[in-house]
Protein backbone atom coordinates (compact mmCIF):
# COMPACT_ATOMS: atom_id res chain seq x y z
CA UNK A 1 0.00 0.00 0.00
CA UNK A 2 1.65 3.22 -1.15
CA UNK A 3 1.22 6.15 1.21
CA UNK A 4 2.07 9.80 0.59
CA UNK A 5 3.72 11.28 3.64
CA UNK A 6 4.24 15.05 3.50
CA UNK A 7 7.95 15.74 3.26
CA UNK A 8 8.77 12.06 3.34
CA UNK A 9 7.75 10.98 -0.16
CA UNK A 10 6.04 7.62 -0.59
CA UNK A 11 6.48 4.52 1.51
CA UNK A 12 5.33 1.08 0.48
CA UNK A 13 3.62 -0.98 3.17
CA UNK A 14 2.59 -4.47 2.01
CA UNK A 15 -1.05 -5.17 2.89
CA UNK A 16 -0.19 -8.01 5.26
CA UNK A 17 2.16 -5.74 7.20
CA UNK A 18 -0.37 -2.96 7.87
CA UNK A 19 -0.99 -2.81 11.61
CA UNK A 20 -3.85 -1.24 13.61
CA UNK A 21 -3.54 1.71 15.95
CA UNK A 22 -1.68 0.85 19.11
CA UNK A 23 1.15 -0.91 17.36
CA UNK A 24 2.71 1.46 14.84
CA UNK A 25 0.99 4.46 13.28
CA UNK A 26 2.21 5.89 9.99
CA UNK A 27 3.40 9.24 11.32
CA UNK A 28 4.04 12.02 10.59
CA UNK A 29 0.83 12.81 8.75
CA UNK A 30 -1.43 15.87 8.91
CA UNK A 31 -4.50 13.96 10.07
CA UNK A 32 -4.22 10.49 11.53
CA UNK A 33 -7.41 8.79 10.39
CA UNK A 34 -6.63 5.71 12.47
CA UNK A 35 -7.12 7.78 15.59
CA UNK A 36 -10.22 9.91 15.23
CA UNK A 37 -11.50 11.27 18.51
CA UNK A 38 -14.82 12.84 17.52
CA UNK A 39 -16.75 10.07 19.25
CA UNK A 40 -15.35 11.19 22.60
CA UNK A 41 -17.57 14.27 22.45
CA UNK A 42 -20.65 14.86 24.60
CA UNK A 43 -20.81 18.51 23.51
CA UNK A 44 -19.25 20.35 20.59
CA UNK A 45 -18.04 23.96 20.38
CA UNK A 46 -20.26 26.07 18.15
CA UNK A 47 -18.88 29.40 16.92
CA UNK A 48 -20.68 32.70 16.47
CA UNK A 49 -18.87 34.44 13.60
CA UNK A 50 -20.33 37.82 14.63
CA UNK A 51 -18.61 37.64 18.00
CA UNK A 52 -15.39 35.96 16.81
CA UNK A 53 -12.51 38.44 16.46
CA UNK A 54 -10.13 35.93 14.80
CA UNK A 55 -7.75 36.32 17.74
CA UNK A 56 -6.55 32.70 17.26
CA UNK A 57 -6.64 31.90 20.98
CA UNK A 58 -8.74 28.81 20.26
CA UNK A 59 -6.09 27.72 17.76
CA UNK A 60 -3.41 28.10 20.42
CA UNK A 61 -5.36 26.44 23.23
CA UNK A 62 -6.86 23.43 21.46
CA UNK A 63 -4.79 20.37 22.42
CA UNK A 64 -5.69 18.70 19.13
CA UNK A 65 -5.23 21.62 16.73
CA UNK A 66 -8.91 21.57 15.81
CA UNK A 67 -9.23 25.28 15.06
CA UNK A 68 -7.64 26.40 11.81
CA UNK A 69 -7.58 29.95 10.46
CA UNK A 70 -8.74 30.05 6.84
CA UNK A 71 -7.01 33.10 5.46
CA UNK A 72 -8.94 33.41 2.19
CA UNK A 73 -12.35 33.44 3.86
CA UNK A 74 -11.13 35.06 7.09
CA UNK A 75 -12.87 32.50 9.32
CA UNK A 76 -11.89 30.00 11.95
CA UNK A 77 -12.61 26.46 10.77
CA UNK A 78 -13.41 23.64 13.17
CA UNK A 79 -11.97 20.16 12.50
CA UNK A 80 -14.86 17.89 13.36
CA UNK A 81 -13.25 14.46 13.27
CA UNK A 82 -10.55 15.23 15.80
CA UNK A 83 -12.36 17.53 18.25
CA UNK A 84 -12.89 15.50 21.42
CA UNK A 85 -15.20 18.00 23.10
CA UNK A 86 -12.85 18.95 25.94
CA UNK A 87 -14.27 22.51 25.94
CA UNK A 88 -10.89 24.17 26.56
CA UNK A 89 -11.43 26.48 23.56
CA UNK A 90 -14.82 27.51 24.97
CA UNK A 91 -13.22 28.40 28.30
CA UNK A 92 -10.37 30.30 26.68
CA UNK A 93 -12.21 32.29 23.98
CA UNK A 94 -12.01 35.92 25.18
CA UNK A 95 -15.01 37.07 23.12
CA UNK A 96 -17.57 34.50 24.20
CA UNK A 97 -17.86 33.39 20.59
CA UNK A 98 -17.89 29.68 21.42
CA UNK A 99 -20.67 27.78 23.16
CA UNK A 100 -21.08 24.11 24.11
CA UNK A 101 -23.98 22.45 22.31
CA UNK A 102 -24.97 18.81 23.00
CA UNK A 103 -23.68 16.55 20.25
CA UNK A 104 -27.06 14.77 20.10
CA UNK A 105 -28.66 17.98 18.77
CA UNK A 106 -26.83 17.34 15.50
CA UNK A 107 -27.91 14.44 13.30
CA UNK A 108 -24.40 13.91 11.94
CA UNK A 109 -20.84 15.06 12.41
CA UNK A 110 -19.28 12.25 14.40
CA UNK A 111 -17.14 9.58 12.81
CA UNK A 112 -19.00 6.36 13.49
CA UNK A 113 -16.44 3.73 14.35
CA UNK A 114 -16.90 -0.03 14.46
CA UNK A 115 -14.58 -0.42 17.41
CA UNK A 116 -13.47 2.07 20.06
CA UNK A 117 -10.22 2.39 18.07
CA UNK B 1 -22.61 -25.98 28.71
CA UNK B 2 -25.63 -23.90 29.57
CA UNK B 3 -26.23 -20.69 27.68
CA UNK B 4 -24.12 -17.75 28.75
CA UNK B 5 -25.96 -14.43 28.64
CA UNK B 6 -23.76 -11.50 27.71
CA UNK B 7 -24.42 -7.94 28.88
CA UNK B 8 -22.19 -5.08 27.75
CA UNK B 9 -22.19 -1.68 29.47
CA UNK B 10 -20.73 1.36 27.69
CA UNK B 11 -19.44 4.34 29.68
CA UNK B 12 -16.94 7.16 29.25
CA UNK B 13 -13.38 6.98 30.53
CA UNK B 14 -12.56 8.57 33.91
CA UNK B 15 -15.68 10.71 34.34
CA UNK B 16 -18.04 7.72 34.30
CA UNK B 17 -15.69 4.84 34.91
CA UNK B 18 -17.03 4.20 38.40
CA UNK B 19 -20.64 4.31 37.25
CA UNK B 20 -20.02 1.80 34.48
CA UNK B 21 -18.10 -0.50 36.79
CA UNK B 22 -20.77 -0.25 39.48
CA UNK B 23 -23.48 -1.26 37.00
CA UNK B 24 -21.69 -4.51 36.13
CA UNK B 25 -20.73 -5.32 39.71
CA UNK B 26 -24.25 -4.69 41.04
CA UNK B 27 -25.76 -6.68 38.17
CA UNK B 28 -23.43 -9.64 38.70
CA UNK B 29 -23.89 -9.59 42.49
CA UNK B 30 -27.69 -9.47 42.22
CA UNK B 31 -27.63 -12.40 39.79
CA UNK B 32 -25.44 -14.40 42.14
CA UNK B 33 -27.99 -13.83 44.92
CA UNK B 34 -30.46 -15.74 42.77
CA UNK B 35 -28.03 -18.62 42.49
CA UNK B 36 -26.80 -17.76 39.02
CA UNK B 37 -23.17 -17.90 38.00
CA UNK B 38 -21.82 -14.50 37.03
CA UNK B 39 -18.66 -12.84 35.83
CA UNK B 40 -17.99 -9.08 35.69
CA UNK B 41 -15.00 -7.56 33.91
CA UNK B 42 -13.95 -4.03 33.13
CA UNK B 43 -10.94 -2.14 31.81
CA UNK B 44 -10.06 -4.46 28.96
CA UNK B 45 -9.23 -3.41 25.40
CA UNK B 46 -10.31 0.20 25.96
CA UNK B 47 -8.53 3.22 27.44
CA UNK B 48 -10.30 3.82 30.78
CA UNK B 49 -7.75 6.37 31.96
CA UNK B 50 -8.50 8.84 29.17
CA UNK B 51 -11.26 11.35 29.81
CA UNK B 52 -14.43 10.84 27.71
CA UNK B 53 -13.15 7.82 25.79
CA UNK B 54 -15.77 5.12 25.24
CA UNK B 55 -15.13 2.17 27.54
CA UNK B 56 -16.89 -1.16 27.89
CA UNK B 57 -17.72 -3.22 30.95
CA UNK B 58 -18.91 -6.78 30.68
CA UNK B 59 -21.23 -9.13 32.60
CA UNK B 60 -21.91 -12.77 31.86
CA UNK B 61 -24.65 -14.84 33.48
CA UNK B 62 -25.33 -18.54 33.32
CA UNK B 63 -27.18 -21.26 35.20
CA UNK B 64 -24.03 -23.35 35.23
CA UNK B 65 -20.45 -22.51 35.98
CA UNK B 66 -18.96 -20.32 33.23
CA UNK B 67 -15.85 -22.06 32.09
CA UNK B 68 -14.21 -19.59 29.73
CA UNK B 69 -12.42 -17.29 32.12
CA UNK B 70 -9.76 -15.92 29.86
CA UNK B 71 -11.71 -14.04 27.25
CA UNK B 72 -12.92 -10.78 28.69
CA UNK B 73 -14.92 -9.23 25.88
CA UNK B 74 -18.52 -10.04 24.98
CA UNK B 75 -18.74 -10.95 21.30
CA UNK B 76 -22.52 -11.38 21.16
CA UNK B 77 -24.16 -9.06 23.69
CA UNK B 78 -27.85 -9.74 24.33
CA UNK B 79 -28.26 -6.59 26.38
CA UNK B 80 -26.38 -3.35 25.76
CA UNK B 81 -26.50 -0.59 28.38
CA UNK B 82 -25.45 2.96 27.48
CA UNK B 83 -24.66 5.15 30.49
CA UNK B 84 -24.06 8.28 28.37
CA UNK B 85 -26.39 8.75 25.41
CA UNK B 86 -23.97 10.40 22.95
CA UNK B 87 -22.07 7.10 22.74
CA UNK B 88 -24.78 5.71 20.38
CA UNK B 89 -23.69 8.25 17.79
CA UNK B 90 -20.01 7.51 17.64
CA UNK B 91 -19.75 3.77 17.80
CA UNK B 92 -21.44 0.59 16.62
CA UNK B 93 -22.81 -0.28 20.05
CA UNK B 94 -24.85 -3.21 18.68
CA UNK B 95 -21.86 -4.93 17.07
CA UNK B 96 -22.22 -8.70 17.45
CA UNK B 97 -25.81 -8.54 18.71
CA UNK B 98 -28.20 -11.15 17.38
CA UNK B 99 -31.67 -10.12 16.26
CA UNK B 100 -34.05 -9.39 19.12
CA UNK B 101 -31.54 -7.85 21.55
CA UNK B 102 -32.16 -5.20 24.19
CA UNK B 103 -30.79 -1.67 24.42
CA UNK B 104 -31.08 0.51 27.54
CA UNK B 105 -29.97 4.16 27.35
CA UNK B 106 -29.52 6.80 30.03
CA UNK B 107 -31.14 9.83 28.38
CA UNK B 108 -33.97 12.32 28.65
CA UNK B 109 -34.52 12.21 24.89
CA UNK B 110 -37.30 10.16 23.32
CA UNK B 111 -36.80 6.56 22.27
CA UNK B 112 -37.61 7.45 18.64
CA UNK B 113 -35.02 10.23 18.60
CA UNK B 114 -32.39 7.81 19.85
CA UNK B 115 -33.36 5.13 17.32
CA UNK B 116 -32.74 7.60 14.49
CA UNK B 117 -29.08 7.68 15.50
CA UNK B 118 -28.65 3.89 15.35
CA UNK B 119 -28.33 2.64 11.75
CA UNK B 120 -28.58 -1.05 12.71
CA UNK B 121 -31.55 -0.61 15.09
CA UNK B 122 -33.36 -3.41 13.22
CA UNK B 123 -31.38 -5.83 15.42
CA UNK B 124 -33.28 -4.65 18.46
CA UNK B 125 -36.31 -6.32 20.03
CA UNK B 126 -36.58 -3.92 22.96
CA UNK B 127 -35.37 -0.37 23.54
CA UNK B 128 -35.65 1.45 26.86
CA UNK B 129 -34.64 4.86 28.15
CA UNK B 130 -34.25 6.07 31.70
CA UNK B 131 -33.25 9.58 32.74
CA UNK B 132 -30.76 8.46 35.37
CA UNK B 133 -28.99 11.84 35.40
CA UNK B 134 -32.21 13.58 36.42
CA UNK B 135 -32.92 10.98 39.10
CA UNK B 136 -29.56 11.40 40.81
CA UNK B 137 -29.03 15.11 40.06
CA UNK B 138 -25.65 16.52 39.12
CA UNK B 139 -23.16 13.79 38.36
CA UNK B 140 -20.23 13.54 40.74
CA UNK B 141 -16.91 12.61 39.24
CA UNK B 142 -15.55 10.05 41.66
CA UNK B 143 -12.39 8.00 41.40
CA UNK B 144 -13.24 5.72 44.32
CA UNK B 145 -12.60 2.11 43.58
CA UNK B 146 -10.50 2.85 40.50
CA UNK B 147 -7.60 0.55 39.69
CA UNK B 148 -8.18 -1.59 42.77
CA UNK B 149 -8.47 1.36 45.19
CA UNK B 150 -10.96 1.34 48.08
CA UNK B 151 -14.44 2.48 47.06
CA UNK B 152 -15.39 4.97 49.78
CA UNK B 153 -18.43 6.43 48.04
CA UNK B 154 -20.44 3.21 48.13
CA UNK B 155 -21.47 0.93 45.29
CA UNK B 156 -24.18 2.44 43.16
CA UNK B 157 -23.61 6.04 44.20
CA UNK B 158 -24.54 8.12 41.17
CA UNK B 159 -26.33 6.92 38.06
CA UNK B 160 -25.52 3.22 38.56
CA UNK B 161 -28.45 2.75 40.99
CA UNK B 162 -31.22 4.00 38.66
CA UNK B 163 -29.53 2.26 35.72
CA UNK B 164 -29.57 -1.13 37.47
CA UNK B 165 -33.19 -0.56 38.54
CA UNK B 166 -34.07 0.04 34.89
CA UNK B 167 -32.11 -3.05 33.80
CA UNK B 168 -34.01 -5.20 36.32
CA UNK B 169 -37.37 -4.00 34.98
CA UNK B 170 -36.48 -4.30 31.28
CA UNK B 171 -34.57 -7.59 31.24
CA UNK B 172 -36.03 -9.45 34.22
CA UNK B 173 -32.56 -11.00 34.62
CA UNK B 174 -32.17 -9.63 38.15
CA UNK B 175 -34.63 -8.87 40.96
CA UNK B 176 -35.34 -5.46 42.44
CA UNK B 177 -35.38 -6.91 45.97
CA UNK B 178 -31.80 -8.14 45.59
CA UNK B 179 -30.66 -4.83 44.15
CA UNK B 180 -32.04 -3.07 47.21
CA UNK B 181 -29.65 -5.10 49.39
CA UNK B 182 -26.63 -4.04 47.32
CA UNK B 183 -26.94 -0.42 46.16
CA UNK B 184 -26.24 2.57 48.37
CA UNK B 185 -29.02 4.63 46.74
CA UNK B 186 -32.13 2.46 47.10
CA UNK B 187 -34.63 5.20 46.27
CA UNK B 188 -32.70 6.07 43.09
CA UNK B 189 -32.76 2.40 42.11
CA UNK B 190 -36.54 2.22 42.72
CA UNK B 191 -37.10 5.36 40.64
CA UNK B 192 -35.06 3.89 37.79
CA UNK B 193 -37.20 0.75 38.02
CA UNK B 194 -40.46 2.70 37.97
CA UNK B 195 -39.56 5.47 35.53
CA UNK B 196 -37.90 3.50 32.73
CA UNK B 197 -39.71 3.84 29.38
CA UNK B 198 -39.85 0.66 27.32
CA UNK B 199 -40.65 0.16 23.65
CA UNK B 200 -40.98 -3.22 21.96
CA UNK B 201 -39.91 -3.30 18.34
CA UNK B 202 -41.27 -5.61 15.66
S1 LIG C 1 -10.78 32.29 20.57
FE1 LIG C 1 -12.89 32.93 20.14
S2 LIG C 1 -12.69 34.99 19.26
FE2 LIG C 1 -10.65 34.08 19.18
S3 LIG C 1 -10.55 33.17 17.13
FE3 LIG C 1 -11.27 31.57 18.50
S4 LIG C 1 -13.52 31.67 18.40
FE4 LIG C 1 -12.72 33.57 17.54
S1 LIG D 1 -13.49 21.25 22.45
FE1 LIG D 1 -11.32 20.76 22.88
S2 LIG D 1 -10.71 19.46 21.16
FE2 LIG D 1 -12.59 20.48 20.52
S3 LIG D 1 -11.92 22.29 19.42
FE3 LIG D 1 -12.24 22.91 21.57
S4 LIG D 1 -10.24 22.71 22.57
FE4 LIG D 1 -10.17 21.58 20.61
Amino acid sequence: MAKELPGYGTIDVPKDRVVPFGAVTPAPVCQQDLFQTSNWRIVRPVKDDEKCTRCLICYLSCPDACWVYKEEEDVMEWVNNFCKGCQICIQECPSGALTAVPELDFPDGVARLDKPF
Amino acid sequence: MAKVHEITVWARGVIMDKEGRDVINIFAQAAQMEGKFAQAFDNYEDLPDRVLVTVRKYVRLSDEEIEHKYVYTNDKPEVVVITEATIVKGIDILRGMEKGGTLIINTNRSIDDMLKLIPNANLLGTVATVDADAITGVRTVDFSGSEGGVDTSGIGKGIASPMTGAIAKVTGMIKKENLAKIVSDVSGMERGYNEVKIKKLG
